[in-house]
């Protein structure tokens, strides 16, 4: 099923939750609002469930306006943060909730609850109640639930921030693995944006009630529309400075009288010369050697050398404050020590200062 | 793009009403409007009516007159009296009679009854705060014991309690014998009646109200906060003083203020007292004047005007009271903000002497207050009521009275059968209501919590009244008419009264059933009637049966307006009815039987209070604004 928001909008008292938000969500697309915690991604996903009725906008499902049926009669299924098991029920009992509400034979809610427990691979625990399960456990009852009812659209609120790390990533391939072997549309809710760039086909960056911008996860890493992408996903580098030349999609700014040369990241913004501007960029843009003579070189002191595996996350005191880079984790770097290092232009996005927003914890 | 339209706001409220909603909202509003609302009101209109005019004339009758407010008033509390005799002829002093209560107080009936008021919640208060304190904070041998006697005091016997005041306080009582058979004291005579008496039997029966407000705001504090003073050094008193005591004022003060409003509108103590003594100033209470007037007036129509004008006098000083301390509890509800999950309160041994000393205070301050729940139960089972003054010849007979008590035992299958039927009335309306409160889905279902708690602030009294007012002038002729059936509207007045009993768990119930319990069944496919019976009411079924048994048994203890309309039709009136009766009445073991059916009352309180504690497996303080 297709789904699409039409500037939707809704308001909780004087707090404006969802602010004119448009997406299109295709058949079969495994779509995720993200953002942190207050951006209106939950309310945006208890609106398309029909929990909420927007107070402005259309909600369109497979063509049909649908923005005032209430909940019980859209083809839609919810997975819950906290699971919602009825706790006076099985697990069987949670699973056939939604089919017998359908009046399906009885027969053939054995056999549909026993496929689908198959599915999330929990067979034998039809006779247990919620409180005997773990928690992984009950997350997949929770799946199972939804996902039997064959719904034309599967709406996941957060599903795995109640389960441990190492579980998390279990069930995050799980869940993959089933939305594709279904080809069901799945609508994802979270904060976290490793999550979110593991599952999604694309992904919509959510801030204070707006979508700030939608895209593949390689398109909101690699080029970040604005500042509060930029820094909302992955970790950056950030340095203010002055505009002092613009020259097609590259600009070369001054920051603390060192000049710095970056790319803008979409064609919709020109800053002018003298405006002041953000230079932002990733700790593995960053290398030890030149690529060419148009690198950003920057000069300082080791002041934090973390071992994370696969690199070392070393943290440099420059003139322009501190810098975090990622270097292989062969290298030997003492403490006190000083270093240069390099950033290729392209590595460099630049966004105006002017009512962009830096996401800060 | 597509035709965005705004909705109007009507429409938004529209579409929140599915069936669901519009049945119980509509059910709910419906029944507070005929059932509460517009009696209460017409009782309070006929206040101000005088000869067909609206007149203040009414009030200001009532305001004026020393009756009500006696200028000056008698502060004679205790009066020593010689008693003579004739010994050989000649008159010789006997001895003497220390009289409190007989002379004075007396303020006149207005200011005697806020007098009371006043007196007995603030007895009610320090008793029930420190009980709180002590069962909250410190562990001790007993305790377990303890925890379970504190609720005695609360088990109802209505007009019994004042009659068993007057055995123990009387000329001819325990206290009298103990000075004269024990000290000595052979000329000297005590007794304690009129308005302290009153406010010794209403202290004794409402203090476990504050207790149970003041423990339930203890154990609720968060222990951080306590933890904190004590690591900066504050302990014992001070600590109380200044840290537990003010975070559980809100639990406090709700306590103190019903204890407030029941002392107000309470018959059972002013008649109880009254059969031990004979009239006194144990009846120039308010309650008592709207009693009397409806009880000797043969036809409503001849009911005085001031009866009415102090109806609503009282219906406005409850009213005052309720609403100061809503508005102020709500101020203050710091013991909720940092409430997580369960924690375990903090509870500490007693060393040394006070392991002694604590449960030894507990037991003094029980054995006094729960002396009229003994002083029935002796009454019940020997022939203390019938004569002597300490109770002897112990038989299971005087008991048994009651069997051949042709009017208690028709009495009993009537208060059954009303408190049945209000029970229906109850968890039909309560259970919609208290699920519309708790999701707050609905416009204006903060009025609806309002009207939750309401009964709770308006007397008994007023509720009558406007009962008789109200469906004998839109009513007549019908089922519902006070002068034709008068013991019909019961079923009514015990649902309005006592619905909060029920709406209060069911509430608590919804509140621990998270709402995407509810939305995951919805989302699935199933219709909100569905879903209530599938999902919510399994799981909040234990909240109803406990809300349910407790507002029958208080259905069944339930006195001011089973004595003012059961007066018009004693055939079918009810249990406390006949009690009242028999505790006044002159012949043999008439006392016995009122005392019997008091014992009856408190097993079936007992067994309620049991039952509900094994389902819900806590303590259940069924008392609150």
């Amino acid at each position: 099923m297709s789904i699409e928001l039409v500037q939707v909008s809704k308001r909780f008292g004087k707090v404006l939750a969802v602010d004119k938000v448009s997406v299109e969500i295709e058949k079969g697309e495994f779509f995720t609002f993200l953002g942190p915690s207050g951006c209106g991604k939950t309310t945006t996903l208890r609106i398309i469930a029909g929990l909420e009725i927007p107070d402005e906008g259309r909600v369109i499902m497979d063509g049909a306006d649908i923005t005032y049926l209430p909940p019980h009669k859209r083809d839609t299924a919810m997975v819950f943060q906290n699971y919602a098991l009825w706790p006076h029920m099985t697990v069987f009992e949670n699973v056939a909730y939604g089919l017998k509400v359908r009046k399906y034979p009885k027969e053939e809610i054995r056999r549909k609850v026993k496929e689908v427990l198959e599915l999330v691979r929990l067979e034998g625990l039809e006779d247990r109640y919620p409180t005997q399960l773990s928690g992984g456990q009950q997350q997949r009852v929770a799946l199972a639930r939804a996902l039997v009812v064959e719904p034309k659209a599967l709406l996941l609120d957060e599903p795995l921030s109640n389960l441990d790390a190492k579980l998390r990533i279990e069930m995050r391939e799980e869940l993959k693995r089933i939305q594709k072997s279904l080809n069901i549309t799945a609508v994802y809710v979270t904060h976290d944006q490793e999550e979110a760039m593991v599952l999604s086909d694309r992904i919509a960056v959510m801030n204070r009630g707006r979508v700030v911008q939608i895209g593949s996860p390689e398109e909101l890493y690699g080029r970040p529309k604005t500042l509060f992408v930029a820094t909302f996903i992955g970790k950056y580098n950030i340095l203010e400075g002055v505009v002092r030349e613009v020259e097609g999609d590259t600009v070369s700014i001054e920051s603390s009288g060192v000049r710095i040369r970056g790319v803008l990241p979409s064609s919709d913004v020109k800053p002018s010369v003298g405006e002041v501007v953000y230079a932002v960029f990733r700790p593995h843009g960053a290398y030890l050697k030149p690529s060419s003579d148009r690198d950003n070189e920057f000069f300082g002191k080791i002041s934090l050398v973390s071992y994370l595996g696969e690199h070392l996350e070393v943290r440099v005191e420059t003139k322009l404050g501190k810098m975090l880079i990622y270097l292989p984790p062969d290298f030997r770097l003492p403490l006190g020590e000083s270093i240069k290092f390099y950033v290729p232009q392209h590595n460099v996005l630049v966004y105006p200062k002017k009512g962009e927003e830096v996401y800060s914890v | 793009m597509r035709f965005i339209e705004r909705e109007s706001g009507l429409k938004k409220v529209l579409r929140s009403f599915d069936s669901f909603i519009a049945i119980n909202l509509a059910l709910a509003v419906a029944f507070f409007t005929l059932f509460l609302i517009l009696p209460v009101l017409s009782s309070a209109v006929e206040a101000f009516l005088d000869k067909g005019a609206i007149s203040l004339r009414p009030i200001i009758e009532v305001l004026t007159n020393p009756e009500y407010v006696r200028l000056p008033p008698s502060l004679e509390v205790v009066r020593v009296e010689p008693v003579y005799g004739i010994v050989n002829g000649s008159v010789v002093p006997l001895g003497y009679i220390v009289s409190i209560g007989r002379y004075g107080p007396d303020f006149g009936k207005l200011v005697n009854s806020l007098f009371v008021s006043f007196t007995t919640a603030a007895i009610a208060t320090v008793l029930g705060v420190i009980a709180a304190f002590v069962m909250s904070r410190y562990r001790f041998p007993g305790k377990s014991v303890f925890g379970v006697l504190l609720i005695v005091p609360l088990l109802a016997t209505p007009f019994v309690n004042g009659y068993v005041i007057g055995r123990v306080f009387g000329r001819d009582g325990l206290i009298n014998m103990f000075v004269r058979e024990v000290l000595g004291f052979r000329n000297v005579t005590i007794e304690l009646v009129g308005l302290p008496a009153v406010i010794l039997v209403q202290s004794l029966s409402f203090f476990p109200i504050v207790y149970l407000n003041a423990y339930a705001s203890m154990i609720n504090l968060d222990p951080s906060l306590e933890e904190q003073a004590e690591n900066l050094g504050s302990s014992g008193l001070r600590l109380f003083r200044t840290i537990t005591f003010p975070l559980s004022l809100p639990g406090v003060a709700a306590g103190a203020a019903l204890v407030f409003i029941f002392s107000l509108e309470d018959l059972g103590a002013p008649i109880g007292v009254k059969a031990a003594f004979g009239l006194g100033l144990h009846n120039k209470l308010l309650s008592y004047d709207v009693y009397d007037h409806f009880r000797k007036a043969y036809a409503l129509e001849l009911v005085s005007r001031s009866a009415y004008a102090v109806t609503f006098l009282m219906l406005l000083i409850s009213s005052v009271g309720f609403i100061l301390i809503r508005s102020y509890v709500s101020l203050r509800q710091y013991a909720m903000l940092s409430k997580g999950g369960r924690w375990a309160p903090r509870v500490r041994s007693v060393k040394g002497w006070r392991k002694v000393a604590v449960p030894l205070g507990l037991a003094i301050i029980l054995a006094i207050t729960s002396f009229p729940q003994i002083g029935t139960i002796l009454m019940a089972f020997s022939d203390w009521a019938i004569t002597g003054t300490a109770p002897r010849n112990f038989r299971i007979e005087y008991f048994l009275t009651i069997a051949s008590d042709a009017d208690i035992v028709r009495a009993i299958g009537n208060s059954v059968r009303y408190s049945l039927m209000a029970l229906a009335v109850m968890v039909l309306v309560g259970g919609g209501l208290a699920y519309i409160t708790s999701r707050r889905r609905v416009p204006g279902s903060g009025v609806l919590d309002l009207l939750a708690t309401l009964p709770i602030a308006i007397p008994g009294i007023v509720i009558g009244v406007g009962y008789m007012t109200f469906f004998n002038t839109y009513f007549r002729g019908t089922i519902l008419s006070p002068v034709d059936y008068p013991t019909n509207l019961l079923v009514f007045t015990y649902s309005a009264r006592r619905i909060p009993f029920v709406v209060r768990p069911i509430y608590a119930g919804l509140q621990q059933v998270h709402v995407s319990l509810e939305e995951a069944a919805h989302n699935l496919g199933a219709s909100r009637n569905r879903v209530y019976l599938t999902v919510i009411l399994p799981l909040i079924i234990g909240n109803v049966v406990a809300g349910a048994l407790t507002a029958f048994v208080y259905s069944m203890n339930e006195v001011s307006t089973s004595l003012l309309l059961g007066a018009r039709d004693p055939e079918r009136a009810p249990l406390t009815y006949w009690i009242s009766d028999r505790i006044g009445g002159q012949t043999l073991g008439a006392v016995s039987a009122a005392a019997a059916a008091c014992v009856l009352l408190m097993i079936l309180q007992l067994a309620s209070i049991a039952i509900s504690n094994t389902i819900l497996r806590q303590r259940v303080s069924f008392l609150g604004v």
